[in-house]
């Protein structure tokens, strides 16, 4: 039998059989007890808020105005979601590919970590929103300094937790392939790289819904131009158009809830494998 | 060309200079080609320390090692040692085959003019032959273990490394795994340095058991055991069994209270 094939074969076998952490699933997941509890949390924080705002119509929009704003104005909300969609994706793409390039760097080669982390903190303890404004004169009122703030916010938590899930290395795994003389690139690709990844998801745990917040503080600085779900906020709040304020908040939310949703499924279909959740820094 | 493993005044210090403990004082111990010696002693002997400078994991402060004539440096780059340590290590995101197949996998050009064993034959003869495609976590403690033994053995190295494989498990199925242990290697004879806690088992096993003693970690006494091989559960019954279990333990209480004093 050929690798491949029965690499396959292996494939089908390991499907068949209960992969573990994936058991009961569906039916606990409709379990009363399981969705019920949120559901009546909802519906409470929902009424209060309703409450609030039919007896302070200038304090929040009522949520049937809400959602009368989103139904009349759906092309309008689509098409600053699309924009916001586009900033939060391509900029965290960004700053996932760098600071998980630059962890894989920094651990196979210490001298690389001693000379960049100080540099590396040292933006990171700068408030990105103080940054943001001097992005926007350096680069325009386009998509760039929205991708440059968003890959920074992302870039930070993901350097941190690859690094650490690099050099955490189970260590008598580790032994055994020194005895056999592995390379480095053996060592890093057998052992390393799928070792990172529970720090690497943890990393996206915080990482995601960051993204959202660097690419709405962007268009906040650069809010004349009125593109995007964060400059929508800004504006409508200017003119007092609550509505609209609270519609524009309301998408970003789903935005995140969407992302750490899909994190969440990619997350149990790739690490079956690893029985805790790391816990993010 | 002696074969096996040549451990020539081994000596091996850690900590801060001037507040140095020695863990290995001059230990010097040669394992036959085919050989399978055990090392036995109280914590701190510095045997698991022992092991991992045959294994080039930890260099020694003086002394040499030399593996089939090598040292241990050539004999790692030429994939001469198979180890096995105190806890399996099996990869969790790998199946148990493509575990044991890994060891084929890496540094492949040593490959070369060895009789590299058919991974799938080699866990079907340790009882994992349902469990090929099954992943390390669906696997009992001491089927992992075996799938660890198996990895050491798959790419025929001629020495093995054993750190106290079976300590984790509980007595029956140590007893189990080392019987078949016992079994496997008996038909692949390998030089073997086999560390552990266990009197039964370095007796089991052993063509020699070394007993060591702590502060600073050398050897007491070597023991050689001459029970006819090859042997089976029945060993554990017999009177030559107990008088050498009876002659290891005194020699280790001796050891200890020499510690002690």
């Amino acid at each position: 039998m050929s690798e491949t094939q029965t690499m396959a074969t292996a494939r089908i076998a390991a499907a068949a059989a209960p992969a573990p952490g994936t058991g009961p699933g569906l039916v606990k997941r409709l379990r009363v007890t399981t969705w019920l509890p949120p559901l009546i949390a909802f519906a409470v924080a929902g009424v209060l808020w309703q409450l609030v705002a039919i007896t302070n119509p200038y304090v929040i929009p009522t949520l049937d105005a809400i959602g009368a704003s989103l139904v009349s104005d759906a092309g309008m909300y689509a098409s600053n979601l699309l924009v916001t969609a586009q900033e939060v994706v391509i900029g965290a793409a960004a700053g996932i590919l760098g600071g998980f390039l630059l962890a894989v760097v920094m651990a196979e080669f210490q001298i690389v970590e001693r000379a960049v982390m100080p540099l590396v903190v040292m933006v990171m303890v700068t408030p990105i929103v103080a940054i943001a404004p001097a992005l926007v004169v350096a680069f325009g009122f386009g998509m760039m300094p929205k991708y440059i703030v968003t890959g920074l916010v992302v870039f930070f938590p993901m350097l941190v937790n690859s690094l650490a899930g690099l050099r955490d290395v189970d260590g008598r795994a580790l032994d055994v392939m020194t005895t056999l003389h592995a390379s480095r690139w053996e060592i890093f690709r057998h052992l390393r790289l799928p070792g990172s990844m529970p720090y690497f998801f943890a990393g996206l745990r915080i990482a995601l819904p960051l993204a959202i917040v660097g690419a709405a503080v962007a268009e906040f600085v650069a809010a004349g131009q009125q593109a995007g779900l964060g400059s929508l906020v800004t504006v409508s709040a200017a003119q007092a158009n609550l509505p609209v304020t609270w519609a524009s908040i309301a998408l970003l939310c789903v935005m995140g809830v969407v992302l750490v949703a899909a994190l969440a499924i990619v997350r149990k279909r790739v690490l079956w494998w690893s029985d805790g959740e790391i816990v993010a820094r | 060309m002696t074969g096996g493993v040549d451990i020539a005044g081994v000596t091996k210090a850690f900590g801060p200079d001037g507040r140095r403990t020695t863990v290995l004082d001059d230990v010097s111990l040669t394992i036959g080609r085919g050989e399978f010696v055990s090392v036995i002693g109280p914590s701190g002997c510095g045997k698991s320390t022992l092991l991992k400078v045959v294994a080039g994991l930890i260099p020694a402060d003086s002394g040499s090692v030399t593996i089939d004539g090598e040292s241990v440096r050539t004999a790692t780059r030429d994939k001469l040692i198979g180890l096995v340590p105190q806890s399996p290590a099996l990869l969790p995101w790998k199946t148990v085959l493509e575990n044991v197949r890994l060891p084929m996998r890496v540094n492949a050009k040593a490959n070369a003019g060895r009789s590299l064993r058919d991974p799938a034959e080699l866990l079907s003869s340790f009882g994992l032959g349902q469990a090929l495609n099954k992943y390390p976590s669906q696997l009992s403690g001491g089927m992992q273990q075996r799938a660890a033994i198996a990895r050491a053995f798959v790419f025929d190295p001629g020495v093995l490394l054993m750190d106290e494989p079976f300590s984790a498990l509980d007595e029956m199925n140590r007893d189990q795994q080392r019987l078949g242990l016992l079994e496997f290697w008996q038909s692949n004879r390998k030089s073997v340095l086999f560390v552990t806690h266990s009197v039964p088992e370095a007796i089991m096993l052993s063509d020699r058991i070394v007993v060591m003693a702590a502060h600073p970690g050398r050897i007491a006494e070597v023991i050689d055991v001459d029970l006819p091989r090859p042997r089976s559960v029945e060993a554990y019954a017999t009177d030559a069994f107990r008088d050498l279990e009876g002659h290891v333990r005194d020699t280790l209480h001796s050891v200890m209270e020499e510690t002690h004093v």
